[in-house]
């Protein structure tokens, strides 16, 4: 077992009220304070990852927690609200198809089975199959991000761990929150993906264990002209 | 001493050519244009490594196109500024997208006359090295057409006071109390001719040996520049056709975006979908390009790193030499004149 089992529900503890507390701002927030830090990076999630599908949200029952939760907040607004007679306290339709929507997003975002991350002084790069590697720049202990007509990435630290903003156009946000064990065995992934066209975001905890990639007896170049390059001595291209 | 009896025996049996006609040109390795801040490479498309090595081979595209005009001199590529150069022509790589080079370039005569100072940018063309001619072709006969009108527009003697200033200034880097006078510098930095030397003045003649001997490695210093054009133009080649279709994707993409705007309703899976993406392709895009700029420096870095350890155990030698070779016209002024340099 991690580290952390403790130090993680802690932490899963304050994600869960910062999503509470985002869900009530209608969207989650950039900390400005978290953009930046002092000395060396707080964690290394240097490495190959593999997902632990014994472990982390189910997407379905996620929805049926989220259905449950919103059917019981609509129940106490009608209660407290002192509707007369029979109300229909459900959830709209269109409720229940944004829901679906970000949930949907979610879970393909969280897809991949394997991350590689790779992290030197300055730079922190997820890569995934079949998505862009997110990437998490820091010049002098501050985050840079990037920027285009598509959307905006920018990472920040809370504590020790590792927090991706991905900000798409119409409100649209995906949050990555990187967390590793003690024994740096572990990772954690929650993504919470949310947007203005509804009130409350859709959060999915992923874990994935530390493996080494098989060895090979070759020793591989990727080059322009002639893509991957193999041989067993020293290449020379 | 049998290092100092070669050095002597160099002296004495290399001339020089003059004319005044086909200046020389020193045409030093580009200043890359890397911006100082490593966090806006990124943002601005610079490839640190790969405009590194641009600017140890565009200079080459330069001096083929001078040399194939065939109204210059000797016209070689140098690692460091050559103070003493007859005319010479530094540039910094401004931009280098695949789509379009620019370049800043600056002329200066020995007499420290400004030639140019200008931008130039060059949109591809199309033509590739198997034409034998740079896709940016005319950017660089833009910049030799242009130094030819420099130099035209001079007269004879000008040109041959920039020959003869050219061979003092090299003459009292290293014999500076034999001809420090024969030159005065003007307040604006010009240099201007006080007198000539005696045309068989022993110590001058000594001195355009040992520039003979120069020359000769720095001709070797220009042959391995050479030989990186040869070696990287293919290899360069593809990574500008890269590039070039990763502007295009870009412009492409952008069109697409203004005039393809999805019709999801808005919080939709659809609409969702959509601008997610649009994000993904437009980073997966950038990082492919990344991938490219690895795979360019992982092809032809091997090669430059080679290079560029032959030609500093060349300039070495060179810097070497000019202690030595101070120190020994020091001593010969000394004998015929009875004054210490």
């Amino acid at each position: 077992m991690p580290r952390n089992a403790n130090s993680m529900s802690r932490s899963g503890l304050t994600a869960a009220l910062l999503l509470l507390l985002a869900g009530c701002a209608q969207q989650p927030t950039i900390d400005s304070e978290t953009l930046s830090y002092e000395g060396a990076m707080p964690a290394n999630f240097d490495g190959s990852w593999e997902r632990d599908y014994s472990r982390g949200s189910d997407v379905q029952y996620e929805l049926r927690r989220l259905y449950n939760q919103m059917y019981r907040a609509a129940q106490q607004r009608a209660a407290t609200g002192g509707y007369p007679g029979n109300v229909d306290v459900g959830i709209s339709a269109k409720d229940a198809s944004s829901i679906q929507a970000l949930a949907q997003l979610a879970d393909e975002i969280t897809r991949p089975d394997v991350l590689t991350i790779s992290q030197n002084e300055y730079e922190i790069t997820v890569e995934r199959k079949d998505d862009f590697a997110m990437l998490c720049e820091f010049f002098g202990g501050v985050s840079k991000g990037t920027e285009s007509v598509y959307g905006s990435e920018v990472c920040g630290w809370d504590g020790d761990q590792l927090v991706s903003y991905l900000t798409l156009p119409d409100g649209l946000t995906v949050i990555h929150r990187f967390t590793i064990s003690d024994d740096r065995n572990y990772l954690r992934v929650v993504t919470t993906v949310a947007s203005t066209a509804y009130r409350l975001p859709f959060t999915l905890s992923r874990f994935y264990s530390k493996f080494e990639p098989a060895s090979s007896d070759f020793n591989c170049v990727e080059t322009l002209s002639m893509k991957r390059v193999c041989s067993t001595g020293e290449i020379n291209p | 001493m049998i290092r100092r009896i070669s050095i002597l025996v160099v002296l004495m049996c290399y001339a020089l050519p003059l004319s005044a006609a086909e200046l020389n040109v020193s045409i030093t390795i580009f200043d890359p244009g890397v911006p100082a801040d490593p966090s806006s490479h990124r943002e601005l498309l610079v490839f640190p490594k790969i405009r590194r090595i641009e600017a140890l081979f565009l200079p080459f595209v330069l001096r083929k196109t001078m040399v194939a005009a065939g109204e210059w001199g000797a016209v070689r590529v140098v690692p460091e500024p050559d103070v003493a150069a007859e005319l010479l022509v530094t540039g910094e790589i401004v931009g280098s997208d695949g789509e379009k080079l620019e370049l800043q370039v600056q002329a200066v005569d020995a007499s420290g006359r400004v030639w140019l100072n200008k931008a130039y940018t060059g949109e591809w063309a199309g033509a590739g090295p198997a034409s034998g001619r740079s896709g940016y072709q005319k950017l660089y006969d833009a910049i030799a057409q242009d130094l030819g009108t420099s130099r035209d527009a001079l007269d004879e003697k000008a040109l041959r006071d920039i020959v003869e200033i050219s061979r003092l200034r090299y003459a009292i880097q290293l014999a500076p109390s034999a001809f420090g006078d024969f030159l005065t510098t003007t307040p604006d930095g010009q240099f201007e001719l006080n007198r000539l030397p005696a045309e068989n003045d022993p110590m001058l003649e000594r001195i355009e040996r040992i520039r003979g001997v120069e020359y000769v490695i720095t001709d070797t210093v220009d042959e391995k520049y050479q030989a990186l054009y040869a070696e990287v133009v293919t290899t360069y080649e593809v990574w500008r056709k890269y590039r070039r279709k990763f502007s295009r994707y870009q412009i492409e993409e952008a069109e697409r975006q203004t005039y393809e705007k999805s019709d999801a309703p808005r919080g939709s899976y659809e609409s969702l979908r959509a601008m997610y993406d649009n994000y993904r392709w437009d980073r997966m895009a950038a990082q492919e390009q990344e991938h490219w700029a690895r795979g360019f420096d992982n092809e032809v870095g091997p090669f430059v790193a080679r290079m560029e350890t032959r030609i500093a155990e060349l300039e070495g030698w060179v810097d070497d030499q000019y202690s030595e070779w101070q120190r020994l016209l020091g001593e010969i002024f000394e004998l015929e004149t009875g004054l210490s340099d």
